[in-house]
């Protein structure tokens, strides 16, 4: 796939995690209920969740999307090892 | 109120006060580099953390000790649209999974330490960035007065210093605690909150897990307790109907009605996610990680916050069921705890909400002063400053921000501190357009981007004036009708699309009479550069100076 392929999919991934707890609309209800919960509050615990699931797959698509961005860029495909790892290595 | 002070919940809590202020000094030898004399080591804890850390600072900044007692106040209070915290909450992560990645790679290509270094490399424009700078401290200096409120309504609650009459003996705790505080992020800078993180995220998460399965079923279980919170908000807005019909009273409600107030809610929740990440504060915490990969997995991993967010949130009608009285309603989820805990557990919980404010408190007045010293005094003032000296102009001016948050909150009325964090989250989105649009494209001129932002502030601000509450004759809340309509929506996004309007409008006009554009000094491939790239390993020294 191509970037620009793999950054359509993750703006698809992620696009429900922006849209869906905006429209209010669809969950400012009291019905059903689960465990004693609200639908208006139970959904919105469920969103976080499902919003944590969509962006795990689009995490693991932008891997690849970045290699092919930064040889895009001129940059290796992926960054050298820096040289003192773990201390934004100093000369 | 409780008068009288129990002297357990008081010896815990000062106990892991004494814990973390330990914490705060040592944190200098954490992680040790050989100097801490420059803002990449100070004021950006060495562009090092990985994901774990980030994760605690990131969490630790974002969700405050302001919004673990505010949050369920309002919920507590019965508005109807005090739960949006939560749907801010997950719209954020997706923008922040997006767009920072961008700013981290440009940043560490060219040493940029705050977004206002950002615009002055690519628009080549001093004024900009002195108006983004300005901005960012504006709004986050009246947000750490509100981490200060977080804490003497815990303080009160405990009872320390409400027995006397003397202002002084009344405000001495929260003095020493931000005395405290000031030294140790003066000593340590950000690596002072990023270790107190640990403690405070472990307190927070601990005691909110044990309240939300502990005293629910206490007070007989979640049904119970919705159906006691809508009885007790119906007959509220019963017995105040007619003060309600007057505009004298708000009516309480446990979620947005159909119709007008769902819209309040949504604008509430995407006005205030495009606002977070533009705070100095939210900056500096991404700017200090490690690589590209340690935000976006953080943007995976930060929702588990939210989810303790909402849990935490509902605990303002858990307090309505176990019949908490406060005048106050920020005091119901500490004097929740007071009633339901053992006295232990409630200095546990107690410190927790304390230690809560400590951090983001420090990483604000870190971001704050990195702002100052990079885009005032470094632009401005000492075009020639060394590291060192921008340090320790950074150290010393972290004290003052902390210091006038203190007298802010002691001299002034609280109520001003809320009118300004108000004012603050409708200021800060007005930095968006140049920052993020800035991130992908350079198509907007500079001087459109200044109107813009000029106009969106005025805007703001003159909106916001105008909306008086119950209680108040301005600044009396976050919301005005749409023009030319009935639905209510939050002022930060209209003063937002008209900046954004602006800056389109007077782009080609510009362009056309021939305003110089500037310099722009990054490249298309520092958008994309990532640890061990060239230029992105080395701090000190690499790129081309900001203020070259």
């Amino acid at each position: 796939m191509s970037s620009r392929g793999r950054w359509a999919v993750i703006g698809l991934l992620l696009a429900p995690a922006i849209v869906l707890p905006l429209c209010v609309s669809l969950y400012n209800r009291e019905d059903p209920t689960l465990f004693g919960f609200p639908f208006f509050f139970w959904f919105q615990f469920a969103l976080i969740v499902a919003s944590v699931g969509l962006t795990v797959p689009a995490y693991l698509l932008s891997q690849g999307a970045e290699r092919a961005d930064r040889e895009r860029h001129g940059l290796p495909a992926e960054p050298p090892e820096p040289r003192e790892p773990g201390k934004g290595a100093r000369p | 109120m409780i008068d009288h002070v129990n002297g357990v919940v008081l010896g815990v809590f000062v106990f892991l006060f004494l814990l973390v202020t330990v914490l705060g000094f040592a944190a200098a030898r954490w992680r040790r580099a050989e100097s801490l004399d420059s803002l990449d080591e100070w004021g950006l804890g060495g562009r090092g953390f990985g994901t774990f850390i980030a994760w605690f600072l990131i969490g630790g900044d974002i969700y405050t000790a302001y919004t673990f007692i505010a949050v369920p106040a309002t919920l507590y209070a019965g508005a109807a649209t005090g739960f949006f915290a939560v749907p801010y909450t997950i719209v954020v992560y997706p923008l922040i999974f997006l767009f920072l990645p961008r700013l981290w790679s440009v940043s560490h290509r060219h040493g940029y330490v705050t977004p206002a270094d950002f615009v002055q490399g690519r628009y080549d424009s001093r004024p900009l960035a002195l108006v983004i700078a300005l901005t960012g401290i504006l709004a986050t200096m009246p947000y750490i007065a509100l981490q200060l409120v977080g804490m003497q309504v815990v303080l009160q609650v405990i009872g320390i210093g409400t027995g006397s009459d003397s202002w002084f003996v009344k405000d001495l705790p929260l003095f020493i605690a931000f005395a405290v505080l000031a030294a140790y992020t003066y000593s340590s800078g950000l690596r002072a909150p990023a270790l107190i993180a640990f403690v405070k995220d472990t307190l927070i998460y601990v005691v909110i897990i044990v309240a939300v399965i502990y005293i629910p079923s206490r007070v007989g279980g979640w049904d119970h307790i919705f159906s006691t919170v809508s009885d007790s908000f119906a007959s509220f807005n019963k017995d105040n109907a007619d003060a309600i019909a007057a505009g004298d009273a708000a009516p309480k409600a446990t979620m947005p009605a159909a119709g007008i107030s769902q819209w309040a809610y949504s604008s509430l929740a995407l006005g205030s996610a495009l606002a977070l990440f533009m705070y100095p504060h939210s900056v500096t915490g991404v700017l200090s990680t490690r690589s590209r990969s340690v935000i976006r997995r953080n943007a995976a991993l930060l929702p588990a916050y939210s989810f303790l967010l909402g849990l935490l949130a509902l605990l303002g009608f858990v307090a309505i069921a176990a019949g908490v009285k406060v005048e106050n309603p920020q005091q119901s989820v500490p004097q929740l705890f007071e009633d339901q805990f053992s006295p232990w557990f409630a200095g546990v919980a107690f410190a927790a909400i304390v230690i809560g404010a400590l951090v983001p408190a420090a990483i604000m007045s870190i971001a704050a002063a990195n702002l100052w010293t990079r885009n005032v005094y470094k632009a401005f003032i000492n075009r020639t400053a060394t590291h060192q000296q921008e340090a320790t102009q950074s150290k010393v001016v972290s004290l003052l921000v902390k210091f006038g948050a203190l007298v802010f909150v002691l001299a002034l009325s609280k109520d001003f501190a809320i009118n300004l964090q108000l004012l603050g989250g409708v200021w800060i989105l007005q930095t968006l357009p140049t920052i993020v649009v800035g991130l992908y494209t350079r198509w907007l001129h500079r001087w459109a981007l200044f109107a813009g932002w000029a106009v969106g502030m005025a805007y703001g601000t003159w909106l916001a004036y105008g909306v008086a509450s119950p209680t108040q004759d301005h600044f009396g809340g976050p919301l005005v009708n749409f023009p030319g309509t009935t639905t209510k929506v939050y002022i930060a996004l209209l003063a937002f699309g008209l900046n954004l309007l602006v800056a389109v409008v007077l782009t080609p006009l510009l362009r056309a009479t021939g305003v110089a554009a500037g310099r722009d000094q990054t490249t298309p491939q520092d958008y994309h550069a990532d640890i061990g790239d060239a230029g992105v390993d080395e701090e000190l020294g690499s790129g081309t100076p900001v203020h070259a």
